[in-house]
């Protein structure tokens, strides 16, 4: 078995008749945090959405923990937490019940504790936690959803521009938060446009355009990738 | 500023208002179709009746050698005309007789004969414009409505909208935009009809104009609902719930009360009734039929004195004493029927749904009250057939074939007018 | 727990936090009841006095003086229609046929007085009876509850939520038809009540549990066609608006245009010219009033011939007796062509509305329901024709009576002659010749043969409706990115 968590080789995905991405290769070793930085329409939640299915490549290979995602869909949605641009969660339903209801459904069981823990982590106010989803902040619903993503114990974690919309301490909130969840060993796929953001936790950042990889940095030892370097290569990209 | 030519391609140029202002305008324009096809298969069905009966009627004369034979094989068709809107209200005309074969025997043994047909057929209901203008309406104006401030929202551009229009009123008038649209599609094939078939000017417009509140009624209820509440499936489904409640559960509870409150005698027992009385008067002295007859017709009495045990006189005598002993019951039937139909008017203040139809259906002559209209002419018929009979059966005017030729005829009542005259 | 009843049970947690979904299901139950109160009254109330009017009825008969045995034969008898044990739920054709039938000699009258004559008018859909509710209503309280199931998830995006926490998507969309299914269950509980009141009432077992069915399969239908739609739609509102008019188009306007079709396909005569065609057909037969109508002549020969006497009067029974029971048989005969050429008529355009019934689930349940709790066309007919029998058996018995128990000579001089009017008047204990008459549903079996291809249509319906459904929800994994 690999030792990749996950692997992208030579994908092509066609939605339509477009081609969407093109040979992209990649590929992120467990524990780390990767992330997949473009424009609109590069081609980022295209790549996300192959990795969990629900697109299937015209050509190329997209494994998690060495399988194949067409092969097996199911392994992966039990490998792996995905937690969309706007987290999905019911609104008619409390934090505690739509972790509770989720957790059911992925077949995990977690007691109350196991929940309160999680949300702790995530350091969801308590007065909130028995409240409907429909009076939540995006920043307090992303919380949950995360949180969703802890208590399943995914060893995967695919993020879809999931600092957008947040005020910038959420957004610190949520970069230490991932953090935290690297160090103890969770790999993480994320896109995002955010540069800045993306250099904070991510040990390694790709650069889509168009459908292709065109750019690839990795952080010095012990150190973290320069933003300024990215975002030269970004807006250097974006002006051909 | 609002322009209409803006609004009013916005709108056309949506494909649910469309779709449904095609659908409007197609069921309306079948609806008024399949109207005339039952009015002229009704108005076929009256010649052709009244050929055959009259035909029968001339061959069973020539067999006669008796006044009492004359009268007693002799029938004679009846009818309501559909009148010139009944294409668009078919009304009690599938339940109610509009015909009936008619002779000098007991009235009351004959008019509660009722042609329905298939009664499995009868079940379904009938689809005319009545029903196209006061039920489906407002699912129509459901359709059109529901989602005009809810997509704006969902498209983010409510705010946008309300900022830039410089207008408190645009969704009050969008929504009369499509409202009217969707009148304009229901009722114009329904004028078309109304031109063709030569309707009257007044009952016309009062089909319109009823037609024009329903719209307005459901297209305000919509409106309102819609500047309510936020999600456009909660609009749609809120105005269903009053669909339902307003043309559905308002006027069967309506129903329910009215025939608990006002009891008719059951028809059963007039039948039953009228049948014993013919029957016993066999059995019975000449005198016991002779007695309640002259009471009513005392201008009979000095030929009135039966002889052999069996007389026509005597025979037509207790035919009409059969009618007088139920004529208590018949006429509280009568007057129950009425009488629910006058309580049913005012349920219909609470249902539009029911208002409309009951507007149309009085429009259209096609109303209870028609239905009574026409049974009265029917019993006028009946008498003027009995004060053509009685001299030759009492002897004063001697019988023959040439005599006949008189017999009464029978013309439809309009309005207010009978056959007494 | 298996994930299609989590999804089950959380879609229950939804509707009663959604206030609509709240107010539907309460408005579905208060509707349902008031339509099963409302009717079981008025069934109660006429089983009931139809019951006591047949009694009455056959005590006046019975209780007639002596009298001259064709006296009676024109007296006649009156036969009601008790309705159904499981009228209470489907009054069927029952308001539109009459429930009285005048039963006379030389004629056969129709039954008259439909309830629906003297009943109060309030429009096209106020025919609020529990089957109609069930029919009509219930799929609408359904749709209101359930065109949200699958669309809602789609429209926040909560389906791919569920798909990557390993739900498969069949199990997604079984738990919303278990859901719905859970709906329809609580809102057949009034129905499964109602039945078992109509099984005391002597309905039988099997018959009351494959109706109680036949409406679950029905509301099955309903639950996976919403189920269907609300998987296909990516938007609330299309799969309201798509539910609405599928529920306009099966429920309110494939069965009018359908009836049209009927009448259209296999046209009837009216009443009128079907009676004139009679009565022209029966003017060739003899007079069976007139002993001396030459219709008689061979009937006459072959009597005196067969007793070896020369006239009328040495017969030792009454001639006219005679010639009024084979009169009366011949009629019958007539009248009978023709009557039955009307019910097959009927019958013709019935068979084109149940074949149609492939059109509306609601049509097949509509017959399924009527013919399961007689009250469709074909238990009228039997009463027609169980009526007719009765009249003929009764009418022949008095004109046995009339041959045998008195003379020629004083029956024809009785008109004359008092002491001959004294000798024709029979003995009263004859009038007990009128059997009893109770109008009995159909046989179950024939009841259950007869409905179950519309079962078998409904059971398409679903079948039809849980491929679509589940094919729909499968390639929601493809379609989760759109």
């Amino acid at each position: 078995m690999s030792s990749m968590a996950i692997e992208a080789t030579d994908l092509c995905v066609e939605r339509g008749q477009a081609r969407v991405l093109s040979d992209v290769t990649f590929s992120v070793a467990k524990g780390d945090v990767f992330a997949l930085l473009g424009g609109n329409g590069a081609g980022k939640s295209t790549t996300l959405l192959t990795f969990l299915g629900f697109l299937a490549p015209a050509s190329g290979e997209a494994k998690v923990l060495g399988q194949d995602v067409q092969a097996d869909k199911k392994f992966v949605h039990q490998q792996s937490a995905y937690l969309p641009e706007a987290a999905n969660l019911y609104p008619h339903l409390t934090a505690r019940e739509n972790l509770d209801y989720f957790l059911a459904l992925a077949g995990v069981s977690q007691t109350p504790e196991d929940i309160e823990a999680a949300l702790d982590h995530v350091s969801l106010r308590e007065d909130a936690r028995g409240q409907r989803l429909e009076t939540y902040s995006k920043g307090m619903r992303q919380k949950v959803a995360i949180a969703l993503a802890i208590l399943r114990k995914a060893p995967i974690l695919f993020l879809d521009e999931p600092t957008s919309g947040l005020d910038p301490v959420a957004i610190d909130e949520f970069n230490a938060l991932i953090s935290k969840l690297a160090e103890s060993g969770t790999t993480v796929l994320m896109v995002t446009h955010d540069v800045y953001g993306a250099c904070q936790v991510a040990r390694r950042v790709g650069l889509l355009r168009r459908g292709q990889l065109v750019g690839l940095f990795e952080a010095p030892e012990g150190g973290r990738i320069s933003p300024d370097e990215v975002h030269q290569a970004f807006a250097k990209e974006h002006q051909q | 500023m609002l322009s209409l030519k803006n609004e009013l391609w916005l709108a056309l140029r949506d494909r649910m208002v469309q779709a449904t202002l095609a659908v409007a305008f197609i069921l309306s324009t079948l609806s008024v179709i399949a109207g005339f096809a039952a009015v002229s298969e009704q108005q076929t069905l009256i010649e052709e009746l009244e050929r055959v009966v009259t035909e029968d009627r001339d061959y069973v004369l020539t067999q006669q050698s008796d006044a009492g034979g004359a009268a007693y094989y002799s029938y004679h068709f009846t009818y309501d005309e559909p009148s010139a809107l009944a294409f668009a209200a078919q009304g009690v005309r599938s339940e109610l007789p509009w015909k009936h074969r008619i002779r000098m025997l007991a009235v009351e043994g004959q008019i509660y004969e009722a042609d329905t047909g298939n009664p499995e057929l009868a079940l379904a209901g009938q689809l005319d414009f009545t029903f196209v203008a006061a039920v489906l309406v407002p699912i129509f104006l459901i359709v059109l409505l529901h989602d005009l401030r809810a997509s704006e929202s969902r498209g983010r551009r409510l705010e946008l909208l309300l900022a830039t229009a410089q207008t408190s009123g645009l969704f009050r008038w969008r929504t009369t935009l499509r409202a009217s649209l969707l009148f304009v599609a229901i009722v114009l094939p329904f004028l078309v009809g109304a031109l063709i078939a030569g309707s009257p000017a007044g009952p016309t417009l009062a089909i319109v104009a009823v037609v024009a509140f329903n719209v307005s009624f459901w297209g305000l209820l919509c409106h309102f609902v819609a500047s309510r509440l936020s999600s456009g499936p909660t609009v749609a489904a809120t105005v269903l719930g009053a669909w339902f409640v307003l043309a559905l559960v308002v006027p069967t509870g309506g129903k329910l009360l009215v025939e608990s409150t006002v009891s008719v005698p059951d028809g059963g027992d007039i039948l039953l009734t009228q049948r014993e009385a013919v029957n016993d008067a066999w059995d019975l002295p000449k005198q016991a039929t002779m007695e309640p007859f002259l009471e009513r017709y005392p201008e009979w009495s000095p030929y009135a004195e039966v002889e052999r045990p069996f007389e026509w006189k005597w025979y037509y005598a207790f035919q009409q004493v059969g009618d007088q002993t139920v004529e208590p019951l018949s006429q509280s039937l009568r007057a129950g029927v009425a009488k629910r139909d006058a309580r049913m008017a005012s349920v219909a203040f609470l249902s539009p749904t029911l208002l409309t139809e009951r507007i149309a259906t009085a429009a259209a002559s096609t109303d209870v009250s028609a239905y009574q209209r026409y049974e009265a002419c029917v019993r006028a018929f009946h008498a003027e057939l009995r004060a053509f009979h009685y001299p030759m059966l009492f002897g004063v005017e001697p019988y023959s074939s040439e005599a006949m030729e008189a017999l009464p005829k029978y013309r439809p009542c309009t309005g207010g007018d009978s056959n007494d005259g | 727990m298996k994930p299609a009843l989590i999804i089950a049970a959380g879609e229950w947690r939804f509707w009663l936090r959604s206030k609509l979904g709240v107010a539907a299901l309460i408005l579905g139950f208060v509707l349902i009841t008031t339509s099963l109160v409302a009717n079981s009254a008025r069934v109660g109330a006429e089983r009931a006095s139809r019951d006591s009017l047949q009694t009455a009825a056959e005590e006046t008969f019975r209780n007639q003086p002596d009298r001259h045995p064709h006296r009676m034969v024109h007296y006649g008898h009156y036969v009601f229609r008790a309705p159904a044990p499981l009228a209470v739920v489907d009054p069927g054709v029952d308001p539109y046929t009459g429930t009285v039938m005048f039963l006379e000699g030389h004629h056969q009258n129709s039954a008259t007085f439909a309830p629906a004559f003297s009943g109060a008018r309030a429009g096209a859909l106020a025919r609020l009876t529990p089957a109609m509710a069930y029919q009509l209503l219930v799929p609408l309280v359904l749709i209101v509850i359930g065109f949200a199931s699958m669309a809602r998830e789609r429209e926040g995006g909560t389906d791919r939520q569920l798909l990557t926490a390993g739900v498969a998507p069949h199990d997604i969309w079984l738990g919303k038809v278990i859901a719905l299914l859970g709906v329809s269950a609580a809102l057949l509980f009034p129905l499964v009540l109602a039945a078992s009141q109509a099984l005391f009432a002597g309905e039988s077992f099997v018959v009351t549990t494959t109706f109680i069915v036949g409406y679950a399969v029905y509301l099955t239908v309903w639950a996976l066609m919403i189920a269907a739609v609300s998987t296909s739609t990516r938007q609330l509102s299309t799969s309201l608006m798509a539910l609405m008019v599928l529920w306009l188009a099966l429920c309110l306007m494939v069965p009018p245009v359908v009836a049209s079709f009927a009448r259209m396909a296999s046209p009837m005569p009216s009443k009128i010219e079907a009676d004139l065609e009679v009565a022209v057909a029966l003017r060739e037969q003899g007079d069976g009033h007139n002993a001396n109508d030459p219709a008689f002549n061979r009937l006459r020969a072959n009597l005196l011939e067969q007793y070896g006497v020369h006239h009328v009067e040495d017969l030792p029974i009454n001639f006219r007796g005679v010639v009024a029971e084979a009169a009366e048989a011949d009629l019958t005969d007539t009248m009978n062509t023709f009557a039955e050429k009307k019910l097959a008529g009927e019958v013709a355009q019935a068979r084109v509305q149940h074949w149609l019934s492939l059109l509306s689930p609601q049509l097949a349940v509509r017959h399924f329901s009527m013919t399961l709790a007689s009250t469709d066309l074909a238990q009228h007919h039997r009463f027609t024709r169980e009526a007719e029998a009765a009249r003929f058996s009764f009418v022949q018995g008095l004109n046995r009576v009339h041959a045998e128990q008195m003379t020629y000579t004083d029956d024809i001089n009785r008109s004359r002659d008092k002491g001959a009017e004294q000798r024709t008047r029979v003995s009263a204990e004859n009038w007990r010749v009128l059997d009893e008459f109770r109008f009995a549903p159909a046989p179950a079996s024939d009841r259950l043969a007869g409905s179950s291809l519309f079962l078998l249509v409904l059971l398409l319906w679903a079948a039809g409706f849980a491929a679509l459904g589940r094919a729909r929800a499968l390639a929601l994994t493809e379609a989760a990115h759109a």
